[in-house]
């Protein structure tokens, strides 16, 4: 088990090149063993310090009926571009140890004027809670290391970026 | 000096008992993410917001489609309770749930100092006045009773004002209320911005509290309110509005609505 979540991650890391200045994102989805479980819908997402939302990384969900209760992921952006949740949608994920990364570009993939931006994650989980983190950052080619506590549906996330 | 005081009460209630139930359009859901589904609509009269107290006639339920045309529920029973719709959802867009908006006529007057009504316009009360009539005033008074459900994308169609009556628009979408975020309503009258008219916010359980917490807003001069959702919930905004009017209906107009929405999580 263990040699293929190694060459899971050996093969997507050959897929996507990580590069010194993207946004590495480890995010732990916690293991729940109270109540009836169904893996939760996640999705990832940035924005700017206006709190519009610029670029989409990640959703992680299966039908359409329950996406609107990701409640900000919908009303920021999955409501609005159909095709762009479809392109960035995967299956959902049961608890473990996920990375993402962002490489600093918008939805239409230039990249974004420096300055301040957050990380967005928002969890909803059938017959099972929600959860909201938000981690601001600076997106100005210096080095990022930020800690988010692990709550009841998102675990701990780290943040976390080198200098060039 | 009593009676006089006396009577002012009693006039005030033969005034308000028209308008003593808040008229409720509450659907399941105020948000979807995908077409063809449905939301099963609450229509009913209530003291308590959200407590439905009595069922009402489904004849005056519409449905107007997020282009503008309007549709009939697919189903819809009247209860002792409440009564509910069924709504279809095929297309994307916001759509308008509403009940009411049939103008009513009715005429007060003082028969001997004794205030008294009639049901009916200026021209039926000229038939049916006693002649002793004095303090003849007709009455024209419409309520409207609303919601907005939206699937996938908003769209305005539905929230275009007409110019008609009093109605209301946000500074942003229904769809688009947050809790802790403020929101700006603008009340017009027949298309103009109305100053001083009263409106009451209240939120989901007042059953279940002691204080009711409503929140009394006033329109400004520029015919505004700010109000900010503290929690998210389900609120209910309640306004009305009197004016003089030229008809041959009626001396003046009494305008209500209701409106139900959700205030999301942030």
């Amino acid at each position: 088990m263990k040699k293929i979540s190694l060459a899971l991650v050996l093969l997507s890391g050959l897929v996507l090149p990580a590069t010194a200045s993207d946004l590495e994102i480890a995010l732990q989805l916690p293991k729940i063993s109270e109540g009836q479980y169904h893996r939760p819908y996640v999705a990832v997402w940035v924005e700017d310090s206006s709190e519009k939302s610029v670029r989409l990384i990640e959703i992680w969900r299966e039908k359409p009926d329950w996406i609107k209760d990701l409640r900000r992921f919908w009303r920021k952006t999955g409501r609005a571009d159909q095709p762009l949740v479809d392109a960035r949608t995967g299956a959902t994920k049961g608890p473990g140890q996920y990375r993402l990364r962002w490489d600093g570009k918008d939805d239409q993939g230039v990249a974004v004027p420096n300055g301040e931006y957050q990380l967005v994650i928002e969890a909803a989980r059938e017959h099972g809670g929600r959860q909201l983190v938000k981690q601001k950052f600076n997106w100005d080619g210096s080095a990022v290391a930020l800690s988010v506590v692990a709550g009841n549906e998102i675990g701990q996330v780290q943040l976390s970026r080198k200098a060039p | 000096m009593k009676t006089v005081r006396l009577l002012t009460l009693t006039s005030l209630f033969a005034a308000s008992t028209a308008l003593a139930h808040t008229m409720n359009v509450l659907p399941s859901h105020y948000v979807q993410s995908k077409t063809g589904g449905f939301v099963t609509v609450d229509l009913f009269a209530s003291n308590m917001t959200f407590q439905a107290d009595k069922g009402v006639g489904v004849d005056g339920f519409k449905v107007v489609l997020p282009d503008g045309s309007i549709a009939k529920p697919t189903a819809a029973v009247q209860g002792k309770r409440k009564s509910i719709a069924d709504v279809e959802l095929t297309v994307a867009g916001t759509y308008r749930l509403e009940m009411g908006g049939q103008p009513r006529y009715f005429t007060s007057y003082k028969v001997g100092g004794e205030q008294k009504r009639l049901m009916g316009d200026k021209q039926k009360a000229a038939k049916e006045l006693p002649k002793d009539a004095t303090d003849v005033v007709t009455t024209q008074g419409r309520n409207r009773a609303l919601a907005f459900v939206t699937v996938n994308g908003p769209t305005d169609t539905v929230l275009k004002t007409t110019g008609q009556g009093l109605e209301f628009s946000f500074d942003r979408h229904p769809a688009d209320i947050v809790a802790g975020e403020a929101v700006t309503a603008t009340l017009t009258l027949n298309g103009k911005p109305v100053e001083g008219v009263k409106a009451d916010l209240s939120f989901d359980g007042e059953l279940y509290r002691n204080d009711p917490a409503r929140q009394h807003l006033v329109t400004d001069k520029a015919g505004q309110f700010s109000f900010t959702p503290a929690n998210a919930g389900r609120y209910l905004l309640e306004a009305s509005a009197e004016a003089p009017l030229k008809s041959d209906k009626a001396d003046k107009m009494r305008e209500g609505f209701t409106l139900s929405f959700e205030a999301a999580l942030p």
